[in-house]
């Protein structure tokens, strides 16, 4: 029989010993992260009559917004490697993996604070699941994407199927965020808030929607999204890894990110039920 | 000798009053341990208080404690620490084997979903793999009793629905250690008693249990051992008859009203000889006197009266008015007596509840825990009440 000890600072006396531990119980929960992720799906689009369209509808508008502003001529963006449809599409669904998934994440402990609060189990899986549910979306916008490059008789080249395996750094960095934001939002509520706005400013401080062509721009420079979100972009468009130095560097601190904020969010957990 | 389930020693859980400093607080303490710094959590910072204060218990396997005690006098916040759920900020818990908890009956449930999808979720919440519920699928279905509602969304559920599914599901879990909060108070008779059975069986099977319940009943059919707690200390602790009689003797936190202007002083037993006493017998001649100062004149007041035996149950209750008695007015010290002249009242312990009311049964003063008193009998054998009575042969 394996006997478990409640005492005060229990996480923070762990050490160096916590890493095996953390990997253990996300491990141990990946079936319920599956349960909650479907739990959430199900409830999300029980209720619409169009269901998990919606999923498509919202991207397609608005890439449509930006297509229209692009033809009006009030957005200027200059020549594009593809037709810029299919260039702000990958780069938009690139992107919501990010956004969404940081503004579900930041919100998932809050909107299950009964649960946390009356029943024990690992918390992170929350987070873990929103991140889920975001690759979802992720995944049917593909579908989106795939009919755009029938449309405009587009053939990614082989290189594209490194796309999945580019996309892991901005999934490291998306979860590590989503531990710090959703822990930091359990005890101050205006994180929420926050987030949304900034995630809708960094959409627009990063090329996502326009080729990052002025290369010599300090904000691009240093903006580790810049290469996360361009390089599987890159990968599909044009076949190369544009920046490759830009984006081991970015990889690197998403990496970083995400051990720390996951650490901290091990150590701190306890805290949870009792604020929230 | 059995084995020890759970040890908790000298555990205590502080909160914090204002939202101000728990916010404060918590962004503190995260950030402390985010640096590896061990929080001082022993000590209490401005605005905190202990809600669970220097408690240590043992049980061994296969045994139920029962928790009782006033609201807010700490219950639910140990079952959360047993769980897991709060760390103690003092002292050490030890659990041996796997806990379930039933602090809130489907907490984990979407209202969304259907009874079918939520048993899934809820069982894998609480820690089930998706085979070991296909496996119980059926037996937590039957055990729930929801017959064809298994499809329909839970939030269409009735409460007494809602709360055996989460109970079916819970049971289901298999813990080693069973901790129950006050839930089962919504399902209607049947499903109490099942529950109680359920719980009757788990305990044979060597399951421990700890009941948080405000039924003294319920509480008396299932566990031997009981702690009965205030403000967060245990102030009895061992048999279940000396922790009822502690909780029913715990003074009131509710105040009078309009202190000092219209008031039940207080509340004497009498026998028949009109001495005040704190026991009495079964078929003996007894009454109650109800003293009451007002500065103000009261006009046709209503004196009602109810006397409540250990399980919380009310034995008799009875007013003024229902009795036809009336009251012109009062002013001034009066004192209403009630006479019984034959207590058909069952050996046990009890406690007297006085009201005054005014003329349209408005409350105006309250007295909680007015008198307590013992009933014993020489010739009372069993059953629910004790009529006066006599035999015959022919």
């Amino acid at each position: 029989m394996n006997s478990i000890i409640y005492e005060p600072n229990k996480y923070a006396k762990l050490g160096f010993k916590i890493w095996p531990a953390m990997f253990k119980d996300i491990y141990r929960s990946r079936e319920l992260v599956w349960r909650l992720f479907l739990r959430n799906w199900l409830a999300k689009y029980k209720q619409a009559v169009l269901g998990c369209l919606w999923a498509l509808i919202i991207p397609f508008i608005a890439i449509g917004t930006f297509i229209f502003l692009n033809r009006a001529g009030v957005l200027n963006i200059s020549e594009t490697a593809v037709a810029y449809p299919l260039f702000a599409l990958i780069g938009l669904t690139v992107w919501q993996l990010f956004s969404t998934g940081v503004t579900s994440g930041t919100q998932s402990l809050v909107t299950s604070g009964s649960m946390i609060a009356k029943i024990n189990f690992p918390h992170e899986v929350l987070v873990v699941a929103a991140m889920a549910q975001s690759i979802f979306e992720f995944m049917i916008k593909l579908i989106l994407v795939v009919i755009f490059f029938a449309v405009y008789r587009f053939c990614p080249p082989w290189q594209a199927v490194l796309f999945p395996l580019a996309l892991v750094p901005i999934l490291l960095l998306t979860l590590g965020l989503s531990f710090l934001l959703a822990l930091i939002n359990g005890v101050l509520r205006d994180v929420a808030n926050m987030v949304s706005l900034v995630v809708t400013f960094l959409m627009f401080a990063t090329p996502v929607l326009y080729p990052a062509k002025s290369s010599g721009n300090i904000f691009f420079k240093w903006n580790p999204l810049n290469y996360l979100v361009n390089t599987p972009r890159d990968l599909i468009v044009q076949g190369r890894i544009v920046d490759m130095e830009g984006f081991i560097l970015s990889s690197v601190f998403a990496l970083g990110v995400f051990l720390l904020s996951w650490r901290i969010f091990y150590i701190a957990k306890t805290k949870i039920p009792e604020r929230i | 000798m059995r084995d020890i389930a759970i040890r908790v020693n000298n555990v205590g859980k502080k909160f914090s009053r204002s939202l101000k400093y728990v916010m404060s607080y918590g962004v503190r303490d995260i950030s402390k341990n985010i640096f590896g710094i061990n929080a001082a959590t022993h000590l209490l910072r401005k605005d905190e208080f202990w809600a669970v204060d220097d408690v240590s218990f043992e049980l061994k396997k296969g045994e139920a404690l029962g928790i009782i005690g006033q609201n807010g006098s700490g219950k639910t916040t140990i079952l959360k620490m047993l769980d897991g759920i709060f760390m103690p900020d003092k002292g050490k818990i030890m659990i041996e084997g796997k806990a379930g908890a039933l602090i809130q009956i489907g907490a984990g449930f979407h209202p969304m979903l259907t009874g079918r999808e939520n048993i899934y979720v809820n069982g894998a919440v609480l820690g089930m793999t998706k085979k070991e519920i296909d496996r119980k699928f059926d037996s937590i279905v039957e055990f729930a009793d929801i017959g064809d509602f298994l499809d329909t969304p839970v939030k269409y559920y009735s409460s007494g629905m809602f709360v055996r599914l989460g109970f079916s599901v819970a049971i289901h879990c298999e813990p080693d250690i069973l901790l129950v909060d006050e839930v089962l108070a919504v399902g209607d008779v049947n499903f109490r008693k099942k529950c109680a059975k359920k719980m009757r069986e788990l305990l044979k099977s060597d399951v421990t249990i700890v009941f948080v319940t405000h039924d003294l009943g319920v509480l008396r059919h299932i566990c031997e051992k009981a702690i009965c707690l205030r403000s967060g200390k245990i102030v009895h602790h061992g048999d279940i008859d000396g922790a009822i009689n502690e909780y029913m003797t715990l003074p009131a936190e509710t105040a009078h009203g309009q202190q000092g202007l219209k008031e039940i002083k207080k509340v004497s037993v009498l026998d028949g000889e009109n001495n005040e006493v704190k026991t009495l017998s079964t078929g003996e001649k007894c009454s109650l006197e109800i003293s009451i100062e007002t500065k103000e004149e009261v006009m046709s007041p209503v004196i009602g009266l109810a006397i409540y035996d250990n399980t919380g149950t009310m034995a008799i209750g009875t007013n003024t008015r229902k009795s036809g008695f009336k009251i012109e007015k009062i002013k001034g010290s009066c004192a209403v007596k009630v006479e019984f002249p034959y207590l058909n009242l069952i050996p046990g312990n009890y406690k007297v509840i006085t009201q005054l009311y005014d003329d349209s049964m408005g409350t105006i003063d309250r007295l909680e825990d007015a008198a307590f008193f013992q009933v014993y009998s020489k010739n009372y054998s069993t059953g629910y009440i004790f009529p006066e009575h006599s035999w015959s042969i022919r």
